[in-house]
């Protein structure tokens, strides 16, 4: 019935039934779901409206899909279901460089849209690691960051208006410019549980005249971490401020042969953006501060390749991981800039208590960490250990002041760790929203909601 | 007042159906349909503590009923700012700025106020206490609340404490004020968006006379204001000279001294009413569009015989728009027909000031947006009686 109706709508290229098919689908980076009922490749918003009223005829969830690329298992569908791949609504709708503004299709490649302003002299700012790959769809259904959002924001900062199918399947559009309730604030980083976004009006930024590229180089982690924070309490926000410890940049350097050193114990990645007139200020500043706080070297990018490359490596790092170990586990966390070194001490403690190997590379300007767990998934007491690791970072973090995801999401994965740092009464508003818009739980149902949570009974106005 | 207080306040009225009408500043009474005052009036005011000041994290957590202006000193004493840019920045709240959903002239460089929030504490229509994000300046932990309550002119939730994330605040600013003669207004808008230093905020200027500085030329008045390190304001400033000069604007003015409090006098004047013979409105167009637009408001108040002045910020492509007459009882006459023909020619024209009785009879909030079944939903959900701000909101929430 389902399949025999999804393909009378959609047309039978673009239903996916076969279990092999359907494999692929019950992963994200993140974990393995069930296989869903069926798989389809919407082409329009229609078809995509048509769509969800056949899965809610039919009982069935439905589970918005970019590229799977997302690290909590946000695509994973976990009841089954009906996978909505946005692959083939992958347009840019309408592109307004004069009004810095492009409307796009879900399933567009977020760099594509920075290659095509790009002769424009625009870019597109969310930059999350998996750019390459990962949607603007994605993008917007996890409220993507990436190394860039400490000074242009996160993937919320950039979306200016939604079109979306609701539960219902009927179309309805927000606009951040128009009075009433915030919609879009409400629909980024929702990831699928309010609605399917078929559309995105994005803001897009003008290239900055002059960029350059630092490395900063300590001996000590605790030296580099210090630097950050120092660096932001100074008021200095640069335009990324990564940070990689030894085992990171070993890893990189040995994938990629990006340049950097392999020897310290820390390297700091820093950009500025901006005027030309600022950057020797800048760079002068930014540099007395990591001296005073011990590091051995300082380096400047020479060229637009050089800058390149080091960035490559850093976005690559991830991938780099597998010269470690067979798999790895990303935390996500984000913690008070001023704590970072306290955060970063007790990684390692916990790691080390579990005789793990971690990696750290990750978005230290914004306190958000990225510890990567190295392990082998084959042992079974490895990956037990990786969990409880996993959890005790989790818990470090709210100790700490922080919060459970800094840029990766909730999705399946985090569910439980919503409870750390909320109170019922605070899930329960967010119960609320959900309940606007999904009353059946039918749209990516197990996300984000830790079991139990509920919207309060509403009752009968009068 | 505590959070608790408040809570416990709006359980007790949610139970017995009694109205609440929450008010900061008063600063923004001017925007949607007048406050109906016929229950209780809960203010912010006595919420006017600083929760905590955290410069090293570049993050600050006050209450709602903080000012505009005590906050601004707050971060000044570590070299930053939030730029909230609402008018009447001494009365104006924190709380009620957001609330109000705000949008000023220095959102395109910096962003718009609610990307400044980064955690709350809200009480919602049944009196129960949510707490939303936090501390930290990334977090995506469930669904972002805070930003929901944004622009909700309370009729969701009274916001109790703000947490904000905080900037630099620019070394040096310098205001630009031009005199534009006869046919340089398209160009000199045109060239602003090619300036290396982007302005902080740009207008171009019609009428106001008195309450913002410059002089009038054949084609109104400019000013520019930037903000940056003194290297920027210096390349800013032959910047703005030759694109000014190549639109044809022999004269430049610099504004130093007080550049600041130049630029919060225009935006003061967003919100300024004659007594009860001025309406104001706000819309939204693009730098590319707004001038024409501008123009053709004019000339509809021009038919209607209504005096009027234009604000309009040619980086957002914002246009203030404000008719007003001599005679109070001539103005509320023609208002009402003035409004509909406004709307015919700008259907999403706002409503942004104005306290002339009649305002409850414009069309204050114009087209419906998008979602608006969605939004009562909403309303039912977190504020199940109907309690908070009735009739103050647009699509009868």
């Amino acid at each position: 019935m389902l399949h025999e109706r999804l393909v009378e709508a959609l047309g039978a290229e673009a239903v996916l039934t076969a279990p092999e098919d359907l494999r692929a689908y019950a992963f994200d980076a993140y974990t393995e779901g069930r296989f869903p009922s069926a798989v389809v490749l919407p082409a329009s918003t229609r078809e995509v409206s048509a769509v969800v009223k056949i899965a809610r005829d039919c009982g069935e969830p439905i589970v918005a899909r970019g590229a799977g690329t997302g690290l909590c298992g946000g695509a994973v569908p976990v009841d089954g279901g009906v996978v909505i791949s946005f692959a083939r609504m992958n347009r840019v709708l309408a592109y307004e460089p004069t009004r810095r503004r492009a409307c796009v299709q879900p399933g567009l490649i977020n760099l594509d849209l920075s290659r095509k302003s790009a002769h424009d002299g625009l870019f597109f700012a969310p930059d999350p690691s998996s750019q390459r790959i990962s949607t603007i769809g994605g993008n917007i259904a996890t409220n993507a960051g990436g190394p860039h959002c400490l000074s242009y924001g996160t993937t919320v900062n950039h979306v200016l208006a939604l079109e979306i199918v609701g539960d219902d399947g009927e179309v309805f559009t927000t606009d951040i410019d128009r009075p009433g309730y915030d919609l879009t604030a409400a629909f980024v980083g929702s990831e699928g549980t309010l609605g399917l976004v078929t559309a995105a009006w994005v803001r897009l930024m003008r290239l900055p005249e002059s960029v350059r590229v630092w490395l900063a180089t300590f001996g000590d982690v605790d030296e580099a971490s210090d630097a950050v924070s120092a660096i932001i309490a100074a008021g200095i926000v640069p335009t990324a401020l990564e940070m990689m410890d030894k085992v990171a940049t070993q890893a990189v350097e040995a994938a990629s042969h990006a340049g950097y050193p392999t020897d310290a114990a820390a390297v700091l990645l820093i950009e500025h953006a901006g005027l030309e007139d600022d950057m020797n200020l800048y760079e002068s500043q930014i540099a007395r501060i990591c001296r005073e706080h011990g590091a051995s070297s300082w380096r400047a990018a020479r060229s637009q390749a050089e800058r390149d490359a080091l960035w490559a490596g850093r976005k690559g790092a991830a991938g780099a991981m597998g010269r470690l170990a067979p798999n790895y586990y990303v935390q996500d966390v984000c913690v008070r800039r001023s704590v970072l070194p306290q955060a970063l001490h007790a990684v390692e403690r916990i790691a080390r208590e579990h005789r793990l190997i971690t990696a750290n590379v990750f978005h230290a300007g914004d306190g958000n960490l990225h510890p990567l767990i190295c392990y082998d998934k084959r042992d079974m007491k490895q990956v037990a250990a990786v969990i409880e690791t996993g959890n005790e970072i989790l818990r470090m973090a709210v100790d700490l002041g922080g919060t459970v995801s800094g840029e990766h999401g909730i999705g399946f994965e985090k569910r439980t760790a919503m409870t750390a740092i909320y109170t019922t009464d605070d899930l329960a508003a967010m119960a609320r929203v959900r309940d606007v818009f999904d009353p059946r739980s039918a749209l990516n149902p197990e996300k984000i909601f830790p079991a139990g949570v509920r919207c309060p009974e509403v009752a009968p106005a009068g | 007042m505590t959070i608790e207080s408040i809570a416990q306040t709006l359980a007790t009225c949610s139970r017995e159906g009694r109205s609440v009408s929450v008010s900061g500043g008063e600063t923004l009474r001017g925007m949607g349909f007048p406050t109906q005052r016929s229950g209780l009036v809960l203010s912010t005011l006595d919420l006017n503590q600083i929760v905590e000041d955290a410069p090293e994290d570049l993050t600050i957590a006050v209450q709602s009923g903080v000012r505009l202006r005590t906050l601004a000193n707050q971060l000044a004493k570590h070299g930053t700012h939030v730029p909230l840019d609402a008018p009447r920045a001494n009365d104006a709240t924190v709380g009620g700025t957001l609330a109000a959903g705000w949008l000023g002239p220095r959102r395109h460089l910096y962003g718009r106020p609610r990307d400044f929030v980064i955690g709350s504490i809200a009480v919602l229509g049944d009196g129960s206490i949510a707490h939303a994000g936090g501390m930290v300046v990334k977090n995506v932990s469930g669904y972002d609340m805070s930003r929901l309550y944004v622009g909700s002119f309370g009729t969701l939730a009274v916001l109790v404490q703000i947490n904000l994330k905080t900037i630099a605040a620019p070394a040096v600013a310098r205001m630009f004020l031009l005199r534009l003669p006869e046919r340089t207004r398209e160009r000199a808008v045109a060239h602003l968006a090619g300036l290396a230093v982007t302005p902080a905020a740009a207008f171009w200027i019609d009428g106001h006379h008195g309450a913002i500085d410059g002089d009038e030329g054949d084609a109104g008045r400019m000013a520019i204001f930037v903000e940056s390190s003194e290297n920027a304001i210096q390349r800013a400033t032959r910047d703005v000279r030759a694109a000014m000069g190549r639109a044809g604007v022999p004269e430049t003015r610099i504004v130093d001294a007080g550049a600041r409090e130049s630029f919060e006098r225009i935006v003061d004047a967003y919100t300024a009413e004659l007594g009860e013979r001025s309406i104001t409105y706000r819309m939204t167009a693009f730098p590319d569009d707004v001038l024409p637009r501008a123009d053709a408001c004019k000339a509809l108040a021009q038919r209607f015989a209504l005096r009027n002045d234009t604000i309009v910020d040619a980086m957002n492509g914002d246009l203030i728009f404000r008719v007003s007459d001599l005679d109070a009882h001539a103005f509320g006459a023609k208002i009402e027909a003035f409004d509909d023909a406004l709307h015919e020619a700008e259907p999403r024209a706002m409503v942004i000031a104005g306290n002339h009785p009649h305002r409850a009879l414009l069309n204050v909030w114009g087209e419906p947006p998008g979602g608006i079944e969605r939004m009562r939903e909403l309303k039912r959900r977190f504020d199940p009686r109907g309690i908070l701000n009735p009739g103050r909101f647009l699509a009868d929430i």
